[in-house]
């Protein structure tokens, strides 16, 4: 402990203060604090839906890029930021990371907009993209697929499956690689991106998720964090982004930047229901909840929807309490609650008693909470219906699979813009080789006007074909939705058929299509002001029967065999016509050898009388 | 092969080729016998093999099913609701069972439909899945038998409600809410596939409940799985309604046997079931269809449950099979691949596979193959070189019923009624007779058209028997008749160059026959013609596709009356997709016609053989 101690106190004292107000201060406990920041936001949702989402942020110590860390005399040093990190980061060249984790359906339509304006939300599965300094593509993608390896055994998912047949380089998506340093003017930043769609998510992957965070789990808003409660809901999200900043200045000194999210959108009633009965079972006749206007006795009951008042426990979500503070960290640990004040209460309970704020955000401090019961937040209504209001989403973008058959089908978007504006917006799709676009079967057709052409609402289009087992098909599409319209852009692709060796396990499955990202313009400036993912896809393709092969040798050996029978006959024997053969048998057939031996034993007979 | 040369030899010094040639047509009905014989002794004990859950991910009704207690009073809840929407407009109803599938959180959207009208969907999104697949739970609000489907109605709102509290569900439900199994129900499947926006993922397997009866108890269930095409549901899907609705107690009903034949398992019994099964799988579509029929095509695994009685069993039982099979299906984590598809169930838990019956339908189409072999060398026309006049103009002809069956299947689509298709079929059978003395073809010409029409025919069934048995083996075993159909020789108007074989006025096939009609005198010839001609006419009107299977539907189903399998044939093709209607205009009529051409009044002709040539 106290060697840690000083050792942060050298890295301050040789490296000087990150920045003013985060500086490490040495109170007169000795306690230490650090830049870190740990917050959580709770979004009651329409249908009795709940939103939770906690921040994490954090900070290295600043370096200088220009000293390799390799060099003898260069200390290196880790206070709250993950050690795994860093050096991750230097060896691959990489500038920034952004990984993601989602599972499940964000409800649009009544939630809104994503949380953080889905900037922090993947696609279904695994997501990754990554700026990384190099000085030729080739470089780059080294460096990447070294960085996807790392980061595969740091949390324990298969990005090791990105290989360059699901590595794309954006073109204009992905355009949060904003600003970011190069330290040699040689080299270039290459941004890419691979995504695993089919990857599972759960609890493995959020355990080194929370490792990576200094109170790992052990005090503050970490302590909530539980695998079971976490996944247990309707739509989940973990991200993790890692930038590197230097300051403009000039000053050679630059330092890392963590930001990790956690994202969840629960269903209050069920996940409440699931602490009294953990198996959904038919409720007591007493507990049902009937519509007295309709017919209704004892045999019949037609259901009311869910109450709408709630009286809801952070303790009963995630089944136990907040244990602390984070206890070292520069700025308390904040709970904070978005709500409609007229129907909601919000209130932090500390050893029995309740506290409640004007703006319903609270700091949890770290000497407060001595009996060690731990805080509990609680939100109460009376009308869950009356929630803050939901941004509603800029477009909304559905994409599904059509036609039938193994051999070709076709990839349906279906884009409606309810606004009174038109949306401009960039299509990112990335389509797996063996997906074989047709490009030229691109259709734009429009329910809502007829008139339009297809370059009215695709004004500029990138498309990189793609190379069987090397790459994948790459299409960027920057597209103008009209007000108020439907649009739907249609194309067919026919399906490749793979090696043998080139089925995953669970062939039958079917294969996962990366989902689309739909990059939101701002119409002035032309920013990214809004990201979704559609949903994605599940392609058939042919499968073989794999005991085919064994049957397939078996019938092919034989035939080879009787091949082989019939040209060494022929090969070997005279051809002959029937009655040459009949005369040649007479003289030396099985019979005529049999007539001769016995010709002889009879002669040697009659000799012998003789 | 010195054993092969051996009999090769042997048969030749017995003289065995010519003996086998003509026991041509005997060959081949003994292998049309061997098809038969071969179906018929599946049943037996040590033919068939008992059913079994080949995927091990499925472990049907390994999970207790909650689907009981309180949720039978708001099943009877939802039922008191929807008993009074029966007169409302499928409109006003759709929309209030959206309102109440909103309710629990389901994103619901209307299909409108200009010609079957609007059908209601809803899909629940897993939340322990990538949302990528999904089941399906249709109800048809009117059932195949045009009743209002009031439970099954009721069973899926209050099952759909039961459903979204479970956490268990990695793949998407969706509910269907169609006017009707049939045409609505198919077009929101293909409107599913190409124009919806809200989609829930590729559809795994589909389970249509069918539950007309008001009461709320039920005797036994009743499963259809037969799809459209030849295609059936995975055997496992089968297997796991099968074993559910056992393991809940209740008795399972194939092909619509009635209840008190369902504890029956001996032979006769399986056979029942077996050639109801062969029938409704060869009709799938063209009979009325239980909804089960609208998802066949898009590797989509489903089947019908229909309640059926009054009593013994209470609708929540009913509801459990659904619900027990859905936790099944949710289980999967590969398509439905590892058992049968194409197998024939002989009792709930007794099955053939396709090695045992694939058989019989090869044997029928060896036995066409064999007729045409027959019609080829079995007369004095064998010599005939391949490039004749003869059998280019078969060929022509062949071409010339192709395209007119085609321009009559396309006909009957639209215009035509099916009353006139029969008239016009038996007028034409008695062309042959009417016109006989009038109008003559040539002998071998006669042999000719045979030859093609039997050797189309056996191509056709051998090109089905793999992607549609039943419909392979019906249409062989129908249009069999038509190999007894014999050419009608009579004397060559006086000619000059008759030449050698003036003498012989009129031939029958065989040559031994021929041999003996010698003896007889002009009155006994006169009379077997006259017979053979009757015969014949009989055989082409019981042989003709419209005919023939208007004659199997009025016998062997309680389903069709008068002529309405040719108008539901036509209909299956509008509305499903189902080809049943081109196989026979495209498959058997152009045979049909071929032989009809050629059972007109034949003239003999000389045959320059090759040897006199020489």
């Amino acid at each position: 402990m106290i060697g840690s101690l000083a050792y942060c106190i050298l890295g301050t004292l040789l490296l000087g203060a990150v920045a003013q107000d985060t500086a490490p201060q040495i109170g007169v406990n000795d306690s230490l604090w650090y830049p870190y920041d740990e917050t959580l936001l709770l979004k009651p949702l329409p249908n009795n839906d709940l939103l939770l989402s906690f921040t994490f942020q954090l900070q290295s110590e600043a370096f200088d890029p220009a000293v390799s860390s390799h060099s003898f005399d260069v200390y290196e040093y880790y206070t709250t930021f993950p050690r795994a990190i860093p050096p991750l980061l230097e060896s691959t060249a990489t500038r920034q990371f952004h990984l993601r984790f989602t599972r499940g359906f964000w409800d649009a339509l009544s939630w809104g907009q994503l949380p953080h304006g889905g900037k922090q939300a993947g696609a279904s599965g695994v997501e990754l993209w990554s700026l990384v300094q190099a000085a030729d593509q080739e470089q780059a993608f080294q460096n990447w697929k070294k960085l996807a390896n790392s980061l595969s055994g740091l949390f324990c998912s298969s990005l090791n499956f990105v290989d360059e047949s699901r590595t794309t380089f954006p073109h204009r998506s992905y355009a949060s690689g904003s600003a970011s340093p190069l330290f040699n003017d040689t080299e270039n930043l290459y941004l890419m991106r691979a995504s695993l769609p089919n990857e599972p998510i759960c609890t493995e992957n959020l355990t080194p998720f929370i490792k990576l965070l200094p109170t790992r789990g052990h005090s503050g808003l970490t302590s909530l964090l539980d695998g079971h409660k976490l996944f247990d809901s309707l739509w989940n999200s973990i991200s993790l982004d890692i930038t590197t900043v230097c300051p403009e200045n000039g000053d050679s000194l630059c330092h890392y930047e963590m930001e990790a999210h956690i994202d969840m959108a629960t269903h209050v009633p069920s996940a409440l229901a699931r602490n009294e009965r953990p198996i959904p079972k038919p409720l007591d006749g007493s507990s049902l909840r009937c519509d007295t206007d309709k017919p209704f006795d004892s045999y019949q009951c037609f259901p009311l929807p869910d109450p709408s008042e709630t009286h809801l426990k952070l303790s009963q979500l995630f089944a136990k309490p907040i244990k602390n503070g984070n206890l070292f960290a520069n700025r308390p640990t904040k709970i904070c609650a978005d709500v409609d004040r007229s129907a909601w209460t919000a209130y932090l309970s500390v050893d029995d008693t309740m506290f409640s704020t004007h703006d319903n955000c609270f700091e949890l401090s770290n000497d407060q909470n001595e009996s060690g019961s731990g805080y509990d937040f609680v939100l109460e209504s009376l009308d869950t219906t009356q929630v803050s209001p939901v941004d509603p989403v800029p477009i909304h973008v559905g994409r599904s699979l059509t036609g039938n058959g193994q051999d070709r089908g076709g990839i349906r978007t279906a884009f409606h813009n309810d606004k009174d504006t038109p949306v401009k917006l960039i299509y990112f799709e990335s389509l797996p080789w063996f997906v074989r676009v047709y490009l030229s079967s691109l259709q734009i057709t429009s329910t809502t006007s007829s008139q339009l052409q297809e370059d009215d609402i695709i004004i500029d289009k990138y498309y990189l074909q793609a190379a069987d087992r090397q790459r994948p098909a790459h299409l960027e599409f920057t597209m103008i939705i009209p007000a108020h319209s439907d649009i739907v852009m249609t194309y067919q692709f026919d399906k490749a058929l793979l090696q043998f060796a080139e089925y995953p396990p669970d062939a039958n499955h079917g294969f996962e299509i990366d989902a689309a990202v739909i990059t939101v313009l701002s119409p002035e400036s032309g920013s990214p002001v809004y990201e979704m993912r559609t949903s994605t896809l599940l392609l058939s393709l042919s499968t073989p029967d794999f005991s085919m092969p064994y049957n397939v040798i078996i019938l092919t050996s034989t035939i080879m065999g009787l091949i082989f029978g019939m040209l060494y006959n022929l090969m070997v024997k005279r051809i002959v016509t029937v009655e040459e053969a009949d005369k040649i048998m007479l003289h030396s057939g099985l019979k005529y050898k049999l007539l001769k031996l016995k010709e002889k034993l009879l002669k040697t007979k009659q000799t012998k009388i003789d | 092969m010195a054993l092969l040369e051996k009999l090769h030899r042997r048969v030749v010094d017995m003289g065995l080729v010519p003996r086998v040639i003509t026991l041509l047509p005997v060959i081949s009905t003994l292998c049309a016998l061997f098809g038969f014989i071969s179906i018929a002794i599946l049943p037996m004990d040590g033919q068939y093999r008992r059913t079994y859950i080949s995927e091990n991910a499925l472990m049907p009704s390994q999970a207790y099913s909650y689907f009981r207690e309180t949720e039978w009073n708001i099943l009877r809840g939802y039922r008191s609701q929807i008993e009074e929407t029966v007169n409302m407009t499928s409109t006003e109803r759709n929309n209030l069972m959206g309102s109440w599938l909103q309710e629990f959180g389901t994103k619901t959207a209307i299909y409108e439909n200009e010609e079957y009208g609007e059908t209601l969907y809803g899909v629940m999104h897993a939340p322990r899945g990538d949302g990528t697949e999904a089941m399906v739970l249709a109800i048809p609000w009117f059932n195949s038998e045009k009743e209002f489907n009031v439970g099954g109605a009721s069973l899926g709102v209050s099952l759909a409600r039961f459903f979204s509290r479970w956490p268990v569900w990695s793949k998407n439900i969706i509910v269907v809410f169609s006017e009707n199994p049939h045409a609505a129900l198919r077009s929101w499947v293909e409107a599913y596939h190409t124009s919806l926006d809200l989609t829930g993922g590729s559809i795994e397997a589909a389970v249509v409940l069918d539950y007309s009866s008001e009461e709320d108890f039920f005797e036994y269930v009743e499963v259809s799985y037969d799809g459209l095409n030849g295609e059936l549901p995975n055997l496992d899907l089968v297997n796991v309604a099968i074993s559910i609705i056992e393991h809940e107690g209740m008795k399972v009903s194939l092909h619509g046997l009635p209840y008190d034949q369902l504890g029956d398992n001996d032979f006769f019994s399986r056979l029942k079931i077996l050639c109801l099964g062969i029938r409704d799988w060869a009709l799938s579509g063209v009979k009325n269809p239980h909804g089960n029929e609208a998802f066949s095509g898009w590797r989509i695994q489903s089947v019908t449950l229909k309640a059926h009685g009054n009593g013994g069993h209470d609708i929540t039982t009913f509801g459990r099979i659904p619900e027990a099979m859905f936790r099944s299906i949710n289980n999967l984590l590969e398509k439905f691949h590892q058992s049968f598809f194409f197998y024939l169930l002989l009792a709930p838990r007794q099955f053939v596979s396709i090695s045992s019956y694939l058989p019989s339908a090869v044997a029928l189409s060896v036995a066409f193959a064999m007729s045409s072999l027959n019609a080829f060398i079995n007369n004095d026309y064998a010599s005939i070189s391949l490039f004749s006049e003869y059998n280019l103009v078969a060929v022509l002809v062949w071409f010339i019923s192709m395209v007119l069956s085609f321009v009559i299947s396309q006909l009957f689509l639209s215009v035509l009624p099916a009353g006139l298709l029969m008239t016009i079929s038996l007028a034409i059978c008695f062309l042959p007779i009417a016109l006989s003395g009038k109008v003559h073809i040539s002998e071998p010409l006669s042999y000719r058209l045979k030859n093609v029409a039997f050797l189309y025919f056996s191509l056709v069934s051998t090109s089905l028997l793999m992607i549609n048995f039943a419909m392979a083996l019906l249409i062989g075993t129908l249009a069999f008749p038509m190999t007894f159909i014999k050419t009608i020789a009579v004397e060559r108007p006086s000619e000059p160059e008759t030449g050698t074989r003036s003498n012989i006025s009129i031939k029958t096939e065989p040559k031994d026959e021929m041999q003996l009609n010698e003896h007889y005198k002009e009155g006994t010839l006169e009379k077997s013609q006259q017979r053979q001609k009757l015969k014949n006419l009989l055989l082409l009107i019981l042989t003709n596709p419209f005919i023939s299977i208007t004659v199997f539907g009025l016998l062997f189903d309680d389903e069709f009356q008068g002529f309405d399998i040719i108008n539901k044939l036509v209909s299956a093709w509008i509305d499903l997709k189902c080809w049943s209607w081109f196989i026979l205009c495209l498959g058997w009529l152009p045979c049909w016609l071929l032989i009809l051409a050629s059972s007109f009044e034949s003239t003999s002709v000389v045959v320059k053989s090759k040897e006199k040539q020489s």
